[in-house]
């Protein structure tokens, strides 16, 4: 593991980037040396709250994909292990996205050598409809006049056409039910040290991006990306290495902080009530594959009943792969019923993790430790 | 190419955001519309299998199920309407504006029936938001909107969550729409009424998805709250302001008559207790195979909510567009209308 300061030399990425325009153009570099068939990246598109996971063939069109979209809470391991697999590609992610795709290359569904995996280091993401009302609420600002939004020194601050920024502390917005997705507060994997890169703001200097080099891959891509001309680097000062360290460490601790606040509530969690058997948590959750051949589709399992009973229903979804939940959140945020679902499942991976050490995603074991005694005792 | 556009749920009148998932021109799935204002991203299981029936899709015509040439086929349907005096045109609440105001002009132009179901619900000038519920100090929820229209069942839950007493009225003795209520009668409507009327104060929503008689909708209406009347289809309450509706029976009685039944766009024949094949010519305009091109002796192909430009109106009385996210030679409803024409 190494360290590098990068910055885009083509003008127009570094100044549509969020930092240095590093990603952008080491996306641009794989897409120009024919490395891959696409990037899948984000867009844009009704306006920065909006961001969608776009496939990128064409290295001109990678402009409209540069900054980072805080308000664009995706999960791109489903996409790739269902419409990518067979395809070489590169690809933006988050530190729950990188864990969810670890889970599914130790399951055989994704093929690792088809991926260039970049990381951005991840600070939390703000749900789009509630994003807006929190700046309608707690801004002097009109949500359609934000151009940007960032999350910086404990702050969501956001910048309007004429460059003015305001800044309101997340912690703030947070104690009123806004800022951060519930899960993302919980979140303590800030770093994606699986991806071949982690990216991000924290120890840059202005104008740069500082850059973790995971493994030899990510090296690769730092070094193919000077040689063509695209790239420019230089070492961060210690100071700054340690000044991120910190940052991090601060971060995992207000996640665990929050662990323990919030752990707890799940025993006393009536919301089971009002499920309405609609699978969409179990469909978009990027652990779950089996789809048809999902236990809940066989005939006997017969839990009919609308609510279902949460034992039968989530019960056997906890059972199959709670232990590799990835804390990313994808499960609340479909829920029609705003079920708190990923709350339960987190719960129960990090006692997974206690006893057995495994933490999805992150671990480097080449399968969770299915069948340990401790599993059979969870 | 993988490609995710944005889209309206076509599968009722909530109007619901959602995105699909495109590979070569083919749906192949959905991914959350997080910004979508109504839904956040939140689409129930109708919502998403919607894009099922891209399965079944039409491509060519048929008559007796039997693949024709299409201009055959429009060529046909002229025919059975000219030398028929028992047309009737079934509009229904999955047609966009457009198509509806195309249908209705076609339908007085040949001087044809034109019958229109709406849930045996009824056109409201004023009805309230989504936003509305969700700040309501108490919800009167007749039908289990909790279930069958989910995306305002959640505005009800934060109405709940935010303080308000709900009551409910649901013939079905279990559901989770009673399942989050402070109480809930199984007895007529106008009884629950009266009981819970005196709860009601001007930021209250009476929500409703179903009545036991057109009486009730009247009683709703003189309560003088707000109200809002949430209907199977996406496009009712616009067409509603285009066309009158009809109760089942009315239809029903039409039927009885018709010898020449044209549908629009709607897979009917389960809705209603009637035989269709006792019509001598039932002609269908479809999309996708279903229970009613299956009985029908002519069907003509249209494009599907993927493929078409349009607008609706949803509960809320929002007017929504949306524009076609794949390519298809197949005609819309307003061009099949100019072609049977003639
Ligand atoms: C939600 C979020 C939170 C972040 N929090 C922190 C933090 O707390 N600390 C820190 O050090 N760094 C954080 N970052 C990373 C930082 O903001 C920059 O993305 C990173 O430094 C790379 O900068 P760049 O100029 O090289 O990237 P660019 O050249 O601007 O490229 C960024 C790439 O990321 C893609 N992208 C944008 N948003 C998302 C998203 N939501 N999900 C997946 N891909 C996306 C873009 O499409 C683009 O391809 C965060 C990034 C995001 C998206
Ligand atoms: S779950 Fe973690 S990695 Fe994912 S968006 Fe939230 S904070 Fe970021
Ligand atoms: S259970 Fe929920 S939070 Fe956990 S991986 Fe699945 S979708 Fe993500
Ligand atoms: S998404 Fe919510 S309502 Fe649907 S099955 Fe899951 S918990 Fe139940
Ligand atoms: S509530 Fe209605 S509009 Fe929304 S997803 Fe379900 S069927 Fe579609």
């Amino acid at each position: 593991m190494s360290y590098v300061l990068a910055k885009s030399k083509d003008e127009e990425i570094h100044k549509a980037g969020e930092c240095g325009g590093a990603v952008t153009s080491i996306f641009k570099y794989l897409l120009d040396e024919g490395l891959v068939d696409g990037v899948l990246a984000l867009r844009p598109c009704d306006d920065v709250y909006d961001g969608v996971p776009t496939l990128i063939t064409n290295s001109e069109d990678l402009i409209g994909t540069a900054g980072s979209y805080h308000c664009a809470p995706t999960m791109v391991g489903d996409l790739i292990q269902k419409y990518l697999i067979d395809k070489k590609i590169a690809v933006s992610v988050k530190p729950c996205d990188i864990r969810s795709i670890d889970e599914l290359i130790k399951r055989h569904k994704i093929n690792p050598d088809n991926l260039y995996t970049i990381g951005l280091n991840c600070g939390g993401t703000v749900s789009p409809v509630s994003g807006r009302k929190m700046i309608d609420l707690f801004y002097e600002a009109n949500p359609d006049d934000v151009i940007s939004e960032e999350i910086d020194k404990g702050q969501f601050i956001i910048e309007l056409a004429d460059g003015s920024e305001e800044a309101v502390k997340i912690h703030d917005l947070e104690e009123k039910g806004y800022g951060r997705r519930n899960n993302c507060q919980r979140c303590d994997v800030k770093i994606p040290r699986k991806a071949n890169l982690a990216c991000g703001n924290w120890g840059a200097e202005d104008g740069w991006t500082f850059i973790e080099i995971n493994d030899e891959k990510g090296q690769e891509l730092i070094d193919g990306a000077k040689k063509a001309g695209i790239l420019e680097t230089k070492s961060p000062s210690d100071a700054a290495v340690e000044g991120r360290s910190k940052v991090e460490n601060i971060m995992i601790k207000m996640a665990k902080k929050n662990q323990d606040a919030t752990y707890p509530s799940v025993n006393g969690i009536d919301d089971w009530s009002r499920c309405i058997s609609c699978y969409a948590c179990r469909d978009i959750c990027p652990i779950c594959w089996c789809y048809e051949n999902c236990e809940l589709n066989k005939s006997y399992f017969d839990e009919k009943d609308i609510p279902p009973s949460p034992i039968a229903f989530q019960g056997v979804r906890l059972s199959h792969m709670s232990f590799s939940c990835c804390d990313c959140g994808q499960c609340d945020d479909v829920c029609p019923m705003d079920i708190p679902v990923s709350l339960i499942f987190d719960k129960l991976q990090k006692k997974y993790c206690n006893r057995t050490g495994y933490v999805a995603g992150v671990s480097t074991d080449s399968k969770p430790p299915l069948y340990s005694p401790d599993k059979v005792e969870l | 190419m993988l490609e995710i556009k944005h889209t309206l749920c076509p599968s009722c009148s909530v109007g619901c955001g959602i995105n699909v998932i495109l590979e070569n021109n083919a749906v192949v799935g959905t991914f959350p519309y997080k910004r979508h204002p109504v839904n956040a991203g939140k689409n129930c299981a109708n919502g998403r299998n919607s894009i099922g029936n891209f399965v079944n899709k039409i491509n060519e015509a048929s008559i007796s199920q039997a693949n024709v040439d299409l201009d055959k086929a429009f060529a046909e349907v002229s025919k059975e309407i000219n030398a028929n005096d028992k047309v009737t045109v079934f509009l229904s609440g999955n047609n966009s504006l457009a198509d509806a105001e195309a249908i209705k002009s076609f339908s007085e132009e040949k001087n044809l029936d034109l019958v229109f179901y709406a849930d045996d619900l009824r056109n409201f000038e004023d009805v309230a938001s989504y936003d509305d519920v969700e700040d309501a100090s108490c919800v009167l929820v007749i039908g289990d909107v909790l279930y069958e229209n989910p995306l305002i069942g959640r505005r009800i839950v934060h109405a709940k969550q935010n303080g308000a007493k709900i009551f409910s009225n649901i013939k079905a003795e279990k559901s989770v729409t009673a399942n989050i209520s402070d109480e809930t009668t199984s007895g007529s409507v106008q009884e629950f009424l009266d009981t819970y009327k005196d709860n009601l104060d001007d930021s209250s929503v009476v929500v409703f998805n179903t009545v036991d008689c057109e009486d009730d909708l009247d009683k709703i209406e003189e309560l003088g709250f707000k109200i809002l009347p949430v209907y199977s289809k996406t496009n009712t309450k616009g067409i509603l302001s285009i066309a009158d509706s009809n109760s089942k029976e009315e239809i029903i009685e039409a039927l009885n008559d018709t010898k020449v039944l044209l549908i629009f766009n709607d897979d009917v024949v389960d809705d209603f207790d009637f035989d269709f094949k006792s019509i001598s010519k039932v002609i269908s305009f479809s999309a996708f195979k279903n229970n009613t091109t299956e009985i029908s002796d002519i069907v003509i192909p249209i494009k599907s909510w993927l493929e078409y430009e349009g607008s609706v109106v949803n509960a809320m009385g929002e007017t929504q567009t949306f524009v076609p996210v794949m390519e298809s030679d197949v005609l819309s409803v307003e061009e099949v209308i100019e072609k049977i024409k003639g």
